[in-house]
């Protein structure tokens, strides 16, 4: 699995597992004074306020990325749980701002 | 007498009632039914230890323990999923753990009366799993929905998420079977109890056998009622540029009369604060994003969509700005599993500490939010300006009826654990006695959803109550002559002339 497993080319399973590459993430982004971002929707905490008290530990781009989709896959789940759909509330927005007919 | 003297015929009576695996004495089974998610001095583990733990499968399995527990004075403490945050399930004399997980069972699911009777240790989640194809749901849903039990949410007469649509667990909770601190079976409802939602006859007993923090006895088999599964769910997140249109833009939503109305929450400025620091939906929020609304609603597609509509008018009227789809469906999601989340906090210089999660809870009038708020964040703010100990988490105001009239109303607050010495313990306490003064000086309750049995908040529960305190008193005495129940809950041992006397191994257990 690459960092970008949406992409296109050969399938994951079939693409070779590079350990180099997957210890290498992306450069980060700097999102707010106390987070960085190194790929879409995944935000970090920024590793300068993480050296004295918290140990960090080496992380795989597939594990980072498995982690989230996991969670996104969770809480659709929990959406699907409790619901059989989920109204977004911009088509009700749209509906109510939209121009009468007359 | 030592501890071994005083629990091997303990032991040996409850091998006469129930099979050897159900009977356990060791090590981890023992600490691993002290703990709770609510911070405490873990350096006193040992004083929260059971001397054993029994696992009953029937209600007369737990009738013949609790009878023991009699014979030999020794306490009883009710456990359900432990998920409680004011210590319920705590044992604070030692004694036996009386683990209900294995009475799990759905006995009956009756379509046509649409309740279902099942074992207290079963889980909402789990069966919900079994109800959704009859397109069913029980619609008790705590912040501990995937982990927490029905008995559980029994013996503290559990508060819920979409309470204002459903009601809360006393509502939802139709009868059950109960074991009273003697050993003897009651079945308790209203009236005949059975599947009956309503009845005038005779004292309405049920609620006095919800919420008692397992101090009048163990429910054991309850029957429940049950909804269609909703076929839509609408769950808009709304920014504000302050507190006070995001609390007046929530009160209107909670007052709109909307039938599929189930809650509404409101974010306050140190919320805020709190989830730009690590949560993604608010990261990269922008800074004049400083409170937030929000309200979910359940029910047929048309129902809901007529109602979103009306909830969004009067949430743009009031300055709301929509903060998508994509957060709202994440983050109502995300609220029925609270206990899932992954917590640190940060030093007063900013880095990053494990913490875990206290939540201080109180049922406060929408019109006394505000300065509830305050006072609740200056407390917090004296803690923080001594230690690293404390971070405020901000808080949280949850609708808790259809009208909006009062509020589940939460401030969070990281607590460094392995940090938490006497002395931090100490300056908790007292904060949270604070806390709760607090909430009754504004005309509220100590508590809205955790119950009020901690350190701290406890001792104003007398003064919350007032007489109904004594006839508390009274009542325990009444029926748990030798206060084996949980001892040491709720100040009930003040009902016993000598308090010394009262059930106890006296050494919190043996490590």
């Amino acid at each position: 699995m690459s960092a970008e497993p949406e992409s296109g080319g050969a399938p994951r399973a079939a693409r070779p597992y590079r350990y180099a590459e997957q210890h290498t993430p992306p450069p980060p982004q700097r999102a707010s004074e106390v987070a960085i971002t190194r790929f879409e929707h995944v935000f970090e905490v920024d590793p300068r306020l993480m050296d004295v008290w918290v140990a960090q530990q080496a992380f795989p781009n597939w594990d980072t990325l498995r982690i989230m989709h996991a969670r996104a896959d969770h809480l659709e789940w929990m959406h699907r749980h409790f619901a059989a759909t989920v109204v977004p509330a911009s088509e009700l927005i749209a509906e109510i701002e939209a121009p009468t007919a007359d | 007498m030592t501890a071994t003297e005083v629990l091997d015929p303990v032991i040996e009576a409850l091998h006469g009632v129930l099979r050897p695996d159900q009977v356990l004495t060791g090590r981890t089974d023992r600490y691993n039914r002290a703990r709770v998610p609510a911070p405490f001095p873990v350096h006193r583990w040992a004083e929260r230890l059971p001397d054993l733990a029994v696992l009953p499968e029937t209600t007369e399995e737990v009738a013949a323990v609790v009878k023991v527990a009699n014979r030999f004075r020794i306490p009883v403490v009710p456990r359900d999923g432990g998920t409680g945050l004011t210590d319920g399930a705590v044992p604070l004399r030692g004694g036996i753990v009386v683990d209900v997980k294995r009475m799990n069972a759905v006995h009956e699911i009756d379509l046509e009366n649409r309740t279902c009777t099942v074992g207290v240790g079963i889980n909402m989640l789990k069966l919900n799993e079994q109800l959704a194809q009859y397109g069913l749901i029980y619609p008790d849903d705590p912040a501990s929905y995937p982990c927490s039990l029905v008995g559980g949410r029994i013996g503290t007469s559990g508060w819920s998420l979409i309470g204002a649509r459903y009601g809360h667990t006393r509502d939802l909770v139709l009868s059950f079977d109960h074991v009273l601190p003697t050993g003897e079976v009651m079945h308790v409802g209203d009236g005949a109890g059975g599947k009956l939602t309503k009845s005038s006859s005779g004292y309405q007993l049920k609620h006095l056998f919800m919420g008692h923090q397992g101090t009048l006895g163990i429910a054991t088999r309850a029957t429940l009622k049950l909804y269609p599964k909703p076929e839509a769910e609408f769950s808009p997140f709304f920014a504000f540029a302050d507190y006070d249109s995001a609390y007046a833009c929530v009160g209107a939503l909670a007052r709109a009369g909307v039938a599929t109305f189930s809650g509404a929450v409101l974010f306050d400025e140190w919320k805020v604060a709190y989830l730009r620091r690590d949560d993604e939906a608010y990261i990269p929020q922008p800074a004049d994003v400083r409170a937030l609304a929000c309200t979910v609603l359940y029910g047929y597609d048309d129902e809901v969509r007529a109602g979103g509509r009306r909830l969004l008018r009067i949430a743009r009227e009031h300055g709301a700005r929509y903060l998508g789809d994509e957060i709202s469906a994440g983050d109502w999601a995300a609220r029925h599993d609270r206990y899932a989340t992954p917590l640190h906090g940060r030093t007063r210089s900013g880095q990053v500490v494990p913490m875990s999660w206290h939540c201080e809870d109180a049922a406060v009038n929408y019109t006394d939010l505000p300065a509830v708020a305050r006072e609740w964040h200056a407390i917090i703010g004296e803690l923080r300006a001594k230690t690293d100990v404390f971070d405020d988490w901000g808080m949280f105001c949850y609708t808790s009826g259809s009208t909006g009239a009062d509020y589940l109303t939460e401030i969070d607050v990281g607590i460094w654990e392995q940090q938490l010495g006497d002395r931090a313990w100490a300056m908790w306490v007292e904060a949270k006695r604070a806390i709760a003064a607090a909430a009754l000086r504004h005309g509220g309750s100590i508590s809205a959803c955790h119950g009020s049995c901690r350190e701290g908040e406890v001792d104003l529960v007398p003064e919350e109550l007032g007489r109904g305190f004594d006839l508390m008193l009274d009542l325990k005495r009444t029926l748990d002559p030798n206060n084996i129940m949980n001892p040491g809950k709720y100040l009930l041992d003040r009902a016993y002339p000598d308090p010394g006397a009262t059930a106890g191994t006296g050494d919190g257990g043996t490590p």
